[in-house]
């Protein structure tokens, strides 16, 4: 096992960079996510990690070693790539037995290894298959064991669950993450799908326009987020956010005005945004709640809950509420309640979050 | 089957002329196939009088039996084999390798590298200089400057890097994962996947070198080296003015006609024979499955 550092990372091509230095400490049996939108610089940072691509700038270290120089297969980390990448020609088991006969493991050792790697990972009976004949989950399957049969240091994996769809991607999440468990290898994950970061993660790390938006446990991200990037990245639906302005006891949004628990001092007038997550409001007023007038267009049943669509103000948002199995009294819903203290305040011109205590 | 109905006048009568067209196209590449088979069967007689037209007049073996008592018909015979199984590695050992280098872009110079090379199939030093320049390479009259002069081709060259090119970089990036070198990556992954590609140039060289009959006689001369096809010539021009032949056939069942059209029968068996094992990895979709786009 071990750690993976990065410290200034950059990279460029040509006179383009599209990493602008990042600073990451990824601790020994610790999961990363990478999560960001599509060109962020997630993958770019990852495949810079496994060595695909060079490094301009920054010291890459893993396991303490300094690793800008070092081919990917003297790195010893593993790569679990987006489309599977299996060897079409190859069946499951020399799939899994490529990268040990590169290795010049001996047979019988090579044949224990995968045998162990296929009953984890329950695919035993598909041995003599190719990749053709099987399920996209199984070929994600076989992925993850061509990456476990190396024992490598680092596990990296590249959207790995994107290619399949929603109920399977569910199942293998949960698989990936009851692996991690068991063999406890640090891990380094990208995605674009915030859920997978959530619940895959020990630490996630927000990027955006390839720099480093915030890194912290899914709790810490979603509870506090530094700016409106990260608020609005997290949670599903994510952070309502509303232009407004401060005023002595809270803040004012169009005609209405949200009560805030410990008002900003000295800062009534200043613009800003505020940011309610859809599922902190209530349909009922409580102590130290905030009523937010709304105006519904729209309710969209989930079953045991249901999503609020409307506007506050010029704003469109959108609340969770739960439907207690019928959602005819939700056609009627002119208002909802903030706890004051879940309201989150950033600053109008630079996102940042103005208070991340309460 | 189709149901005649779904289609337009236009595409009915677009369709009888395709057939048509197709029909033709076969029977024209077919007939002198048929016709040379049915002359190397038939009596010397019924050939010069042209009485063949498809199926062998008054059959017989004779044409046959005279050529395959002829050692010279079996020293190029072998010769034709050495040319093709040799020039064939020898090609392959080269093309394969370079068309991997050109398709990474890694490569320094790949722009450069890959006009010199198409540069090549649009001009070239033409026979004088090649000629003089085999000469002074001390490659004249010689087996191994027969298989190595026709090695490389740029069309081969250009149609298996743009193969190599068309299989997914992921592919490369798993194996180098894996610990692959450069070799390996390319004996372990790409050659695999390109069997199809490989198979066609293959046949593309096996094919032209069977074939191969003018730089054959323009650099060979020793009669031990000269293949089949060369032979085939040699033997025409004596048999049509050679008094000894003549006297020969009109007591025999054969002519200079049937014993060409025998020679050039035994020189398409060994093609016949190896297309259908070639042919087999010309199957399509070699790629699916092991990545999801």
């Amino acid at each position: 096992m071990a750690g993976v550092n990065l410290s200034g990372i950059i990279k460029r091509y040509g006179a383009v960079q599209v990493v602008h230095g990042i600073d990451l400490d990824v601790a020994e049996r610790e999961f990363v996510v990478l999560v960001g939108p599509s060109g962020c610089g997630k993958s770019t940072t990852l495949r810079m990690i496994a060595g695909l691509e060079e490094i301009s700038e920054g010291d890459l270290e893993i396991d303490g070693r300094r690793m800008n120089r070092v081919a990917p297969k003297d790195r010893d980390v593993a790569m679990v790539f987006q489309n599977y990448a299996l060897y079409p020609h190859l069946n499951v088991a020399d799939n899994m037995a490529f990268g040990l006969r590169i290795r010049k493991m001996p047979k019988d050792q090579i044949a224990t290894t995968i045998a162990e790697t296929a009953e984890i990972l329950g695919l035993t009976d598909y041995l003599a298959r190719r990749p053709a004949d099987l399920s996209g989950g199984q070929r994600q399957r076989v992925a993850m064991g061509r990456a476990i049969v190396r024992h490598p240091k680092v596990f990296l994996f590249d959207e790995p669950l994107s290619n399949l769809d929603a109920k399977l991607r569910t199942q293998m999440r949960a698989e990936i993450k009851r692996l991690h468990n068991r063999l406890g290898v640090t891990s380094v994950y990208v995605t674009h799908d915030q859920v997978e970061a959530m619940t895959l993660a020990d630490r996630i790390v927000v990027m955006n326009d390839g720099r480093i938006e915030q890194i912290g446990t899914p709790m810490e991200l979603f509870n506090n987020p530094v700016n409106t990037f990260v608020a609005g990245f997290l949670g599903s639906p994510p952070m309502n956010q509303m232009k407004a302005q401060l005023t002595e006891t809270g803040a004012r949004v169009g005609a209405s005005e949200i009560k805030l628990t410990g008002a900003i001092n000295g800062n009534a007038g200043r613009d800003v945004i505020v940011g309610i997550r859809p599922e902190h409001v209530t349909l009922y007023p409580g102590d130290q709640t905030a009523a937010l007038p709304i105006q519904l267009d729209l309710v969209e049943p989930l079953g045991s809950e249901a999503l609020l669509h409307g506007r506050f103000g010029e704003d469109p948002v959108v609340f969770k509420t739960e439907t207690n199995g019928d959602i005819a009294h939700l056609q009627g819903v002119n208002q909802v309640h903030v706890p004051a203290s879940l309201v989150k305040i950033f600053d109008a011109e630079t996102g940042r979050a103005l208070r991340l205590e309460h | 089957m189709m149901n005649w109905n779904l289609y337009s006048r236009g595409d009915k009568f677009f369709a009888i002329m395709v057939s048509i067209m197709v029909g033709m196209f076969t029977v024209a590449t077919l007939y002198p196939f048929i016709y040379i088979a049915a002359v190397s069967f038939s009596s010397g007689f019924a050939a010069q009088a042209g009485k063949v037209v498809i199926t062998p007049i008054d059959a017989t073996l004779e044409a046959y039996g005279y050529i395959i008592v002829d050692p010279q018909f079996w020293i190029s015979y072998r010769n034709t084999f050495i040319y093709t199984i040799g020039g064939t590695i020898m090609s392959l050992a080269f093309i394969i390798p370079g068309a991997y280098a050109l398709s990474r872009r890694q490569l320094k110079g790949r722009r450069f590298f890959n006009l010199f090379i198409a540069f090549t199939m649009w001009f070239n030093a033409g026979l004088i200089p090649f000629f003089l320049n085999m000469r002074d390479l001390n490659l004249l009259d010689s087996m191994f400057g027969i298989i190595l002069a026709f090695a490389v081709n740029a069309f081969n060259i250009i149609l298996l890097r743009n193969f190599f090119e068309s299989i997914p970089q992921s592919f490369e990036e798993a194996a180098r994962m894996d610990g692959a070198n450069d070799f390996q990556v390319l004996w372990k992954v790409y050659v695999p996947l390109s069997k199809p590609a490989i198979a066609t140039i293959t046949l593309f060289c096996i094919v032209s070198r069977w074939n191969g009959f003018f730089w054959a006689m323009v650099l060979l001369q020793s009669e031990d080296k000269i293949p089949l096809q060369v032979f085939l010539r040699h033997t025409i021009a004596q048999l049509s003015d050679d008094d000894e032949f003549a006297i020969l056939q009109t007591e025999a069942a054969f002519s200079a006609e049937t014993v060409t059209a025998a020679i050039i029968v035994c020189s398409i068996i060994p093609v016949l024979i190896v297309y259908p094992f070639i042919q087999k990895y010309f199957e399509k979709g070699i790629l699916l499955g092991g990545v999801k786009e």
